[in-house]
């Protein structure tokens, strides 16, 4: 802490968000007041700035809607009919709830459903993985999003962090691959602009023309959800134009021969009948690549968002392998370099309290498991939410409000505001926002630890999620040494602090430094892969896995730490391209012809800051984006009011009317608050639950509606 | 929705905004700068950058403003993109006073 003028007090933090930038914060404080958070100008990813989506942050501590204090239901569920109880009350009726549902159902027949509404080490993904598993629950998979893209990546290169984002500066030619990075890894787009004025070449991957797209030099149109088919067909290229690196493919990769096979099912022209690219395109970008030595691939999420999104993961992490790219500086590819970090999940999520043979509910699929859909013995019968919102973020909308409703389901809710989720509840808890709590952010987009330190009190009574998790526990009657331990005393026991990556990393230095660099080389200079050193069974990049054998499974950190229950389905040990099961149709054999992505929005996080007028304004209402060959014939307008349907559910939205869509393709944004909507639903209502074939993420851009003007 | 350039910039074209742009959307010709609509990512970081207060989000602008963002538009097509810093232009400090900032 510093004073940078007599009143305002500077405290350190750290971005809350499910966001690649995880940026460095300063709270500025004046008489116990939040009035102003900045970026920290030092930081060299932050750079100053934060984003449109935080630009208001202090002001949201300050809500008038915030919730301050427990409630209890006094209407029907969904009413939002809610009245104010004490901390005791709470969690009394949680205990008489829980207590006679155990006595007649088991453990099991509680639930809790979490992601990334927070994503801190204490109050993030995990916060409540320990008490869920000594409590003996259903096992929740939160597969929400990047599961498939980690079993993936494991599969392939083993859990090492791969490039660093801040090597892009010293790339030659940059392929980003399904990430829109102007709106959602901003932080990494200044060391682009760095290569760029280098000399090196930009290629955006991606169905829309973007803001990203529009920046590039080159932007290629793919046809969602064959990612994989395009990969493979680079390596056609490759493989049979020798344009691979056989010395970097001998020593380091396993499976070259089976690879060779598989790129040899996928010639220029299938390729293009697939994903909708020129043959002449398919060559030159395999050609360019290949004959680049400082290339690299920045991967985003929308890849995983389809059947067949794990292969694609896959297949596109093979390709710096084949090229040899690993072993020059600013060559590889970007994931997520969340493995770079130690965390010791065995102390976070405790695993080890597991009762054997307890059962594993994906999230994704949480309408059937609440409506019967899905045969349960026990039924759920009581539901904890907290750092989620599943009825705007999960696929299937409509089926989960369905089951939301059940008057027999116990369901509490621990969160900021009454959300569409939330309304459901019986027993509602306040959450704490970042400026109040203490945590070490975990971040996925770059290469620093970040200390978040509390710069204000929390209002009336909320508390952080860490501080929930202990009261639960003494409530049910938990005498673990873990639920003892202080915010700090945790922090301790969650990282191994004396692993190499840590070097002079202390929680003592953060306290003042605020956030430091692991020691992982500088980004110039950093080479994680030149010699191999993948951390697969062999060692190898793997082309043909030997972890397929044990069949799909998802990284047991989206699973509470949980080994046992994997999905297990059979997993080609070559990644193939899986065609999607409704965008690929053909012509007419969908009575709704037209495929609908739903990337994330400009102006909100998910769905937090959805609620704050200002960046209402910002961002507009829910619209949809359509081709002017699909629109005239449906005498849709820029501007018009549509509704957008298919079997599962509607929403309506205002059309814009633009060629940055193909004709038969949608795009919407995910985020926008159902009940805020003019219907009432949201993009979600429409999605299916199907999962992708690796790590049992969502499919989301695998979307079949129809749309008619209103 | 965008961020605009007003007219506080002409003569002055300190160029601290630039510098803290991460998209490089600004634009720039003799006298001033000006920003991409279709680019800038509505951060901003460029508005506390600025010595003499010239740009706004557009939801901001005043009344007898609104032209700006009309402008900006069209320039930014004219105009080449400005990466790095450039010296102010001479009397850039004249003008700030004359401004009284
Ligand atoms: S949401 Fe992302 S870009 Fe915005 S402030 Fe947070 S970490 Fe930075
Ligand atoms: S800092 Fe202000 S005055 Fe200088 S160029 Fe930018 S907008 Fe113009
Ligand atoms: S708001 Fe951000 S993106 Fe827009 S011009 Fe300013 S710094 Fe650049």
């Amino acid at each position: 802490m510093s004073t940078h003028s007599s009143e305002t007090l500077v405290v350190r933090g750290a971005c809350p968000q499910d966001c690649p930038d995880t940026c460095a914060f300063l709270y500025h404080v004046e008489d116990g007041r939040l009035v102003e958070v900045t970026g920290d100008p030092d930081h060299p990813m932050t750079r100053g700035g934060l984003c449109v989506k935080l630009k208001n942050f202090a002001e949201h501590h300050y809500n008038p809607d915030r919730l301050l204090y427990p409630m209890k239901r006094v209407g029907p569920k969904g009413s939002g009919m809610f009245e104010r109880i004490s901390w005791d009350e709470a969690l009394a009726t949680i205990k008489s709830r829980w207590t006679d549902i155990i006595a007649e159902y088991g453990t099991q027949a509680i639930m809790p459903h979490a992601y990334l509404g927070h994503q801190g080490t204490l109050n993030g993904l995990t916060a409540g993985d320990a008490f869920f598993n000594r409590l003996g629950s259903t096992v929740a998979e939160k597969t929400y999003c990047e599961s498939g893209s980690s079993t993936a990546w494991i599969m392939t290169v083993g859990p090492t962090g791969g490039m660093d984002v801040e090597s892009l500066a010293v790339s030659k030619y940059i392929i980003v691959w399904g990430m829109n990075m102007l709106n959602t890894n901003l932080h990494g787009w200044p060391f682009v602009l760095k290569a760029k004025a280098a000399g090196a070449k930009i290629v955006v991957i991606d169905p829309v023309r973007t803001r990203t797209a529009k920046q590039a030099d080159w932007h290629i149109r793919i046809r969602p959800g064959t990612d994989a088919a395009l990969a493979l067909g680079m390596m056609n290229v490759i493989i049979s134009e020798d344009l691979y690196d056989h010395d970097y493919v001998e020593k380091y990769t396993l499976g070259f021969d089976q690879l060779k096979a598989r790129a040899e099912e996928f010639p220029p022209e299938r390729v293009s009948e697939i994903t909708g690219i020129p043959v002449v395109d398919i060559l030159t970008l395999a050609r360019e690549y290949a004959g680049t030595q400082r290339s690299a691939i920045r991967q985003g999420v929308a890849v995983e968002r389809s059947p067949g999104g794990g292969d694609a993961v896959r297949a596109i992490t093979c390709l710096p392998a084949l090229t040899g790219a690993w072993r020059y500086p600013g060559g590889g590819t970007i994931e997520m370099p969340i493995w770079e970090f130690p965390f010791k999940f065995d102390f976070m999520c405790r695993p080890d309290w597991i009762p054997p043979g307890t059962r594993v509910i994906n999230e994704l699929e949480l309408g059937a498991a609440l409506t019967g859909a899905m045969p349960l013995d026990p039924p759920i019968k009581s539901l904890f939410v907290y750092n989620s919102n599943p009825v705007s973020q999960a696929p299937g909308a409509g089926t989960i409000v369905e089951g939301l409703q059940r008057e027999d389901l116990f369901m509490v809710c621990s969160e900021l505001f009454i959300t569409d989720t939330a309304k459901y509840a019986d027993i509602l808890l306040p959450a704490t926002m970042q400026a109040e709590q203490l945590d070490i952010m975990v971040t996925w987009g770059h290469l620093y630890m970040h200390l978040n330190q509390p710069a204000i009190a929390p209002p009336g009574e909320c508390v952080p999620n860490v501080e929930l998790f202990r009261r639960l526990a003494k409530t049910m009657g938990f005498t673990d040494e873990h639920w003892d331990l202080d915010d700090w005393d945790m922090l301790r026991r969650c990282y191994d602090w004396d692993a190499p990556v840590m070097k002079g990393i202390t929680l003592e230095a953060l306290k003042e430094k605020g956030w430091m660099r692991l020691d992982v080389g500088l980004p110039d200079e950093r080479t994680p892969h030149a010699t191999g050193d993948f951390r697969t069974p062999s060692g190898k990049c793997e082309f043909a896995s030997s972890l397929a054998a044990g069949g799909n499974f998802v990284v047991p950190v989206w699973r509470s730490g949980y080994e046992a229950m994997q999905p297990g389905t059979s997993v080609d040990p070559v990644p193939n391209y899986i065609p999607s099961v409704e965008t690929m149709l053909p012509d007419g054999a969908s009575a709704f012809p037209i495929n609908l992505v739903s990337p994330k929005p400009h102006a909100f996080l998910n769905t937090q800051y959805a609620n704050e007028p200002t960046q209402q304004r910002r961002q507009g209402e829910q619209i949809i984006v359509i081709h002017p060959m699909d629109a005239g014939p449906r005498s849709i307008e820029q501007g018009s009011y549509v509704r957008v349907f298919n079997e599962r559910g509607a929403f309506e939205a205002r059309a814009e009317v633009s060629e940055d869509v193909s004709p038969g393709l949608m795009m919407t944004n995910v985020g926008h608050w159902p009940g805020l909507n003019r219907s009432g639903t949201a993009v979600n209502s429409t999605t299916s639950t199907r999962h992708c074939n690796l790590g049992q993420a969502g499919t989301y851009s695998d979307n079949r509606v129809d749309v008619q003007r209103v | 929705m965008t961020h605009v350039v007003t007219d506080n910039c002409r003569g002055c074209r300190y160029t601290d905004c630039v510098a803290s742009c991460p998209v490089a959307c600004f634009h720039v010709n003799e006298v001033r700068v000006y920003i991409d609509p279709a680019v800038c990512i509505d951060c901003s970081a460029c508005i506390p950058a600025c010595p003499v207060h010239a740009i706004f989000e557009e939801f901001d602008l005043a009344d007898d403003q609104q032209h700006w963002i009309r402008i900006n538009a069209e320039a930014a097509q004219r105009y080449p993109v400005i990466r790095t810093r450039l010296a102010p232009l001479d009397g850039a400090d004249a003008r700030r006073q004359q401004l009284g900032l």
